[in-house]
């Protein structure tokens, strides 16, 4: 039978008969091995895939409208935004109607926050769980992520009929979105595991992350343009990695331009150097994680 | 071949003490202080060394807090110890609790996948063997109904079926033998001697000693963090038997009857032949005798006896109160005799607290507490909680009519 218990703080030994061992000693940063501990993650990968269907599946499971609340949520943040900044106070959105221009920036923007702010909690309300059994528990916060991914595809949906509508051009530019996606889960990622960990030590953390949200939000040009924001603030403002991420996926499906790629290489490689350090600390906090949940 | 080691294990809890009083002013510098200052350490386990070989079957017994769940924690890998190394050789699985991970608003199905992919199983295994769980849960009409919509003993069937499907080298148990009605505890005690006799080597913590002498060759015994004995099971479970709450199934008169107008001077128990005995079976009479001194004449009195399992639980009674009358009691030596001609209690540990309150104002005026302990062994095998006295007699048309007197007499 194929085995797959390995640790996540020393190199495997293979005895002889072909079992596994597998050593448990008190965590340490200096112990900790990157590839032990993604092998073992890809041996969970079932339960990644197990666990991600299961969030959507529950989520929609006893609710009337279903899989149509992925679409329902921005669409009515669309509408109300449209109302105030379009209608109201008179956000200038470039050549692009207001409501699509505002769509394109929610789309993108809604797949982190609903991912992070799900994530934050996740490990806490599975307290059950990981005080029972043993699994990689950064598992736990990823599926919220990918769960939100999937929400993120079916909202794309609507994209097509407003495109239409507004007589916006469908081009191969929109191909940019896999790469700007790509970038944008793993910094998802990085504040899933970053957050979600230092919730079980802090509660505070799911406390705070609504209004870190919504001043998150202020802070990325989802409803107003990139253009607007003074050009002494730029520097500043652009350390945001999510900034670069919704002006090009807006650069790529709204106007059919080719991305700035130098800015989102950018926001590729703090993203990944991001995700790396939020990992170590993440599985340096799981190994008493059942102690302090 | 050694299958499981623990080296110089520890293991440390924080312990966050209590906020002070209320009264007390709230500061910021008073909640620092707090913060930093009140956190107490807990050592759950300290040093213990041991190791378990291929095939064995281990028992760890010990009181409560000794350290046992601890243990268990450390090896199905929920947590790491403070210092010290534990190797373990090959696939573990721990049927710690059953149910977990599951969801209430999905299927028995989905739950059985959802709940084998959080127990280490691969989407292919669970799939090449989903007929054998849903058969062995015995579910298999309401596999697609969400297990909101189940009954308890169905919801742990299932829990216990995916769990004994994951064929590990190594197997953790709890009390998780507790569980669904007697016929499924059978099937359960089945899967794990069948493991047992593939080789598998089978660590077993639990409260219920004669459950852990008829699985285990060798048991641990733990106290205050500590191994304090290690040996073939049945020794082990004898001298903790013997160390147990520090009494000796005789009593002596403690100070807290000093003084009183009548004491409680023993608990004892006897047999039908009214020998006195320190350990009796099922099924088998029993007589428990209270002896007390009355210092004064003394009216209006009940006498009680109280059994509690090992793990604090009230399991049974005996009492003079169920009776129309009190007792009035001269002044003088005496005792009670309870006697019962089939004793209900299942095999396992039990001590004894014997109580004398006023019936008018059920207040206690005598008592000692754990002042005895009865071993129950097995003597009637029935399943389930208690054994309930019972005759049987078999009739059948045009046969001989037979009972269990008439065998008894063959």
């Amino acid at each position: 039978m194929a085995d797959n218990w390995t640790s996540s703080f020393v190199p495997l030994v293979l005895p002889v008969d072909g079992r596994r061992v597998t050593i448990i000693r008190s965590p340490s940063l200096s112990r900790f091995s990157l590839m032990k501990s993604l092998t073992e993650l890809a041996q969970y990968r079932d339960l990644l895939y197990t666990l991600t269907v299961h969030r959507i599946r529950v989520r929609y499971k006893q609710s009337i409208l279903g899989i149509a609340w992925a679409v329902v949520q921005p669409v009515s943040m669309m509408i109300a935004a449209t109302l105030v900044f379009s209608l109201i106070a008179r956000v200038p959105s470039g050549d692009a109607p207001y409501a699509i221009f505002a769509y394109v920036g929610l789309l993108p923007w809604n797949c982190f926050s609903v991912s992070v702010a799900n994530a934050t909690g996740g490990l806490v309300s599975h307290s059950q769980l990981i005080t029972k059994v043993y699994f990689p528990r950064e598992v736990l916060p990823i599926t919220y992520v990918l769960a939100a991914l999937f929400d993120f595809v079916i909202a794309s949906t609507v994209l097509v009929p407003l495109m239409i509508y507004y007589s916006v051009p469908l081009t191969a530019k929109v191909m940019y979105a896999v790469p700007i996606m790509a970038v944008l889960t793993l910094f998802s990622s990085s504040m899933a595991l970053l957050l979600s960990a230092t919730q079980v030590r802090f509660r505070d953390i799911g406390v705070a992350m609504p209004l870190l949200l919504q001043l998150w939000m202020f802070a990325t040009p989802i409803l107003y343009s990139l253009n607007l924001v003074p050009e002494r603030l730029r520097d500043v403002y652009m350390l945001n990695p999510l900034v670069s991420v919704v002006e090009s996926f807006r650069q790529a499906i709204l106007y059919a331009t080719t991305p700035d790629l130098w800015m989102l290489a950018r926001s590729a490689l703090i993203s990944i150097l991001l995700l790396l350090a939020s990992y170590v600390y993440f599985k340096r906090v799981e190994a008493t994680m059942a102690d302090n949940i | 071949m050694v299958d499981l080691k623990f080296e110089r294990v520890s293991k440390k809890y924080r312990v966050q003490q209590e906020l002070r009083a209320s009264s007390e002013r709230i500061s910021v510098s008073g909640l620092l202080r707090d913060f930093t200052r009140n956190c107490g350490n807990f050592w759950a386990l300290r040093d213990v060394s041991f190791q378990v070989n291929r095939g064995e079957t281990l028992g760890i017994i010990g009181p409560n807090g000794a350290g046992k769940s601890t243990v268990l924690k450390l090896l199905s890998r929920i947590t790491a110890p403070t210092s010290g190394e534990i190797s373990i050789n090959g696939r573990i699985s721990a049927l710690i609790e059953v149910g977990s991970g599951f969801h209430p608003e999905l299927s028995g199905r989905e739950n059985i996948y959802l709940s084998g992919s959080i127990l280490g199983m691969r989407r292919r295994e669970i799939n090449e063997k989903l007929d054998s769980i849903i058969d062995f849960a015995g579910v298999r009409q309401f596999i697609d109904t969400p297990v909101k919509r189940y009954s308890s003993g169905m919801y742990v069937r299932l829990g216990f079926s995916i769990a004994a499907h994951l064929q590990p080298d190594i197997l953790l148990l709890d009390e998780v033998l507790a569980v669904g009605d007697a016929a499924f505890q059978v099937k359960c005690f089945e899967r794990i001697r069948a493991l047992r006799d593939m080789g598998t080597t089978i660590v077993f913590i639990s409260h219920d000693l004669n459950a852990v002498e008829s699985l285990c060759d060798r048991a641990l015994l733990l106290s205050s963090g500590e191994i304090t004995a290690d040996g073939p099971a049945s020794d082990v479970i004898s001298q903790y038997e013997h160390s147990a709450y520090g009494i000796q199934g005789r009593s002596s008169s403690t100070d807290a009857n000093e003084g009183k107008p009548i004491q409680i001077t023993g608990l004892t128990f006897r047999d039908y032949q009214e020998r006195e005995v320190l350990s009796v079976c099922t099924g088998d009479p029993l007589i428990a005798r209270v002896d007390f001194a009355a210092g004064e004449p003394i009216c209006d009195l009940d006498f009680e006896v109280f059994y509690y399992s090992p793990d604090g639980r009230l399991q049974c009674q005996f009492s003079t109160a169920v009776s129309r009358d009190a007792l009035d009691l001269d002044r003088g030596n005496g005792a009670v005799q309870f006697s019962c001609a089939e004793l209900g209690l299942q095999p396992g540990l039990y001590y004894a607290d014997a109580t004398i309150k006023r019936r008018a104002d059920g207040r206690q005026i005598a008592w000692q507490y754990r002042v005895a302990l009865l071993r129950v062994e097995h003597g009637k095998r029935v399943s389930g909680r208690f054994y309930v006295p019972h005759q049987w007699r078999l009739t059948q048309p045009g046969g001989v009519a037979r009972s269990e007197g008439e065998l008894a007499k063959q």
